[in-house]
């Protein structure tokens, strides 16, 4: 589903790479916390995935290609296979919770009927039935990254990247995502979420990968947030 | 495509500028009139050119004390030299007569002059243009009833060299315009990319095309182009009007200088709109994919 061969990724003003020799593979269906502090390589891990940023050296393979060798007019195709969601939840201000949703649709050239169809189906699934007519800033954080739920899993991607989706969010209001998450993972999709979020880790004993200094330094099966703790 | 989506994004685009956009489409305005301007010279000088060339080449004015033998002396030797490819012999009466038709529109002027002030003259076209010396020998200023010999090549020469540069001139600062109009649309292009950043990243992420993502930016400089092609056009419209029509009527009507037609405006008009829309998409294409992460 997705591997990673001995992949470096070097940026030009740093000395350090933010990735180094990292190698793993994550099986379709898998539900995998990506932790580490601040600086560790969990965002570029992402990146690469999505082909934002191409590694230094390794290979990226995802659904079965090598992103090293796709070309540039690929990756629309590619990316429509992922989901992303951002601490900031990156929603349009100006547009209402359905078009929010449906401008993921829109842009990717769904037939209006579809988009019709999907985008209340996906508002209800992740709660916010009711609210579709509503602006973002009408909206509490937990509603918002809701929205943004929606609007990465109403094409049915069949990986979501979440970079630490409950970020912004308190205690009780990540639990709600968290559930909506696991949700999106039980229909199959893969779910990578970095985040510093020890008691979410801790409750859910997923998959975790620790990265440090751009290693991998631990990688369970059933894992929690530190090691003793 | 969604249509609608990609012209909404045009619009708003074009609003949020509103600065910008103006200036965009009055620089773009202006090198697109210009441009425009040089090549109704261009045109003009080819139509004039047509005028004036194929007539007269050689003009031998006569004194005003020329006798009849030596009217007939210089009619004879034109007729015989290899040199002359036709003549015309224009007499004070006729002379008076053509000057009276070229300066209608400034009757004054004809008033002063005397029916007699004109000289009677030789037309001559020339079988060879170039070869105006032999001619100028042949017959020697201030003898012989002759009291000049002009070469009227040399004359309408300089007056085209006049023209052309004229012409060369608009062109220049039409290229000059042209670049700042281009750079205004690369900035303009670059705010707008910036003031939407978050769609286009969305886009970005959620796989819209590249083309998809583009195609409004692209779409809002060829538009801003086609407004300053417009504007070009109707400010020729205007000089035509305004100007060439009213202050140049009377050197058009007595056929010196060719009049600026509807035609030509129309001829060029396409060019015009074409090079705006063209030259504006480009240079956002262009900018997009140097400095615009999309």
């Amino acid at each position: 589903m997705i591997e990673l061969q001995h992949v470096t990724k070097l940026y030009p003003a740093s000395g350090r790479p933010a990735l180094d020799d990292v190698s793993t593979e994550i099986d379709k269906g898998e539900f995998v916390f990506l932790i580490g502090s601040s600086g560790s390589g969990k965002s570029t891990f992402l990146r690469l995935l999505l082909k934002e940023d191409d590694p230094t050296r390794g290979t990226v393979t995802v659904n079965g290609k090598t992103l090293n060798t796709m070309s540039k007019w690929q990756v629309p195709k590619l990316r429509r296979t992922m989901g992303c969601v951002f601490q900031d939840f990156r929603l349009l201000r100006n547009r209402t919770v359905a078009e929010n949703v449906a401008f993921a649709l829109e842009v990717i050239n769904k037939p209006h009927r579809t988009i019709k169809r999907v985008v209340p189906e996906v508002l209800e699934m992740v709660g916010l039935e009711g609210k579709a007519a509503r602006l973002p800033h009408e909206l509490s954080g937990g509603e918002q990254q809701r929205v943004a739920i929606a609007r990465a899993f109403v094409n049915r991607p069949l990986v979501l990247l979440a970079d630490e989706p409950t970020g912004n969010l308190d205690p009780e209001t990540s639990e709600g995502i968290m559930l909506l998450l696991e949700r999106i993972n039980r229909t199959g999709t893969t779910v990578i979420m970095a985040t510093h979020d020890y008691h979410i880790v801790d409750s859910m004993r997923r998959r975790v990968i620790e990265l440090n200094g751009g290693q991998i330094t631990r990688d369970q099966t059933r894992g929690v947030y530190g090691v003793g703790r | 495509m969604r249509v609608n989506f990609v012209l909404s994004e045009v619009a708003t685009g074009l609003r949020r500028n509103l600065t910008m956009t103006v200036a965009m489409i009055l620089t773009t305005a202006i090198s697109l009139g210009l441009m425009g301007t040089g090549l109704l010279i261009a045109g003009m000088i080819s139509d004039m050119k047509e005028i004036y060339y194929d007539k007269v080449q050689v003009s031998i004015f006569l004194a005003d004390d020329v006798t009849d033998e030596q009217r007939g002396a210089i009619e004879a030797q034109l007729a015989d030299s290899p040199e002359v490819q036709s003549y015309l012999y224009e007499s004070k009466a006729e002379a008076y007569e053509r000057f009276q038709q070229q300066f209608s529109q400034q009757p004054e002027l004809v008033e002063n002059t005397p029916a007699d002030a004109l000289p009677e003259s030789f037309r001559v076209e020339l079988v060879n243009p170039e070869r105006y010396e032999v001619i100028a020998a042949e017959f020697p200023n201030g003898q012989n009833g002759v009291d000049q010999v002009r070469d009227e090549g040399d004359f309408l020469d300089r007056l085209f060299s006049l023209l052309n540069g004229a012409r060369n001139a608009t062109i220049a600062v039409a290229v000059v315009q042209a670049l700042a109009a281009l750079l205004l649309i690369s900035n303009t292009i670059q705010l707008a990319a910036f003031n939407r950043r978050n769609e286009t990243n969305i886009m970005r992420l959620v796989g819209a095309s590249r083309w998809y993502t583009q195609l409004p930016f692209i779409l809002e400089a060829a538009l801003a182009g086609l407004i300053g092609a417009l504007l070009a056009v109707g400010g020729l419209v205007l000089t035509k009007v305004l100007f060439v029509d009213k202050t140049l009527a009377g050197p058009i009507k007595a056929g010196i200088i060719p009049p600026v037609d509807w035609g030509a405006i129309a001829t060029i008009s396409p060019i015009i709109a074409g090079a705006g829309v063209g030259l504006a998409a480009v240079a956002a294409y262009v900018t997009l994919r140097l400095y615009v992460r999309l």
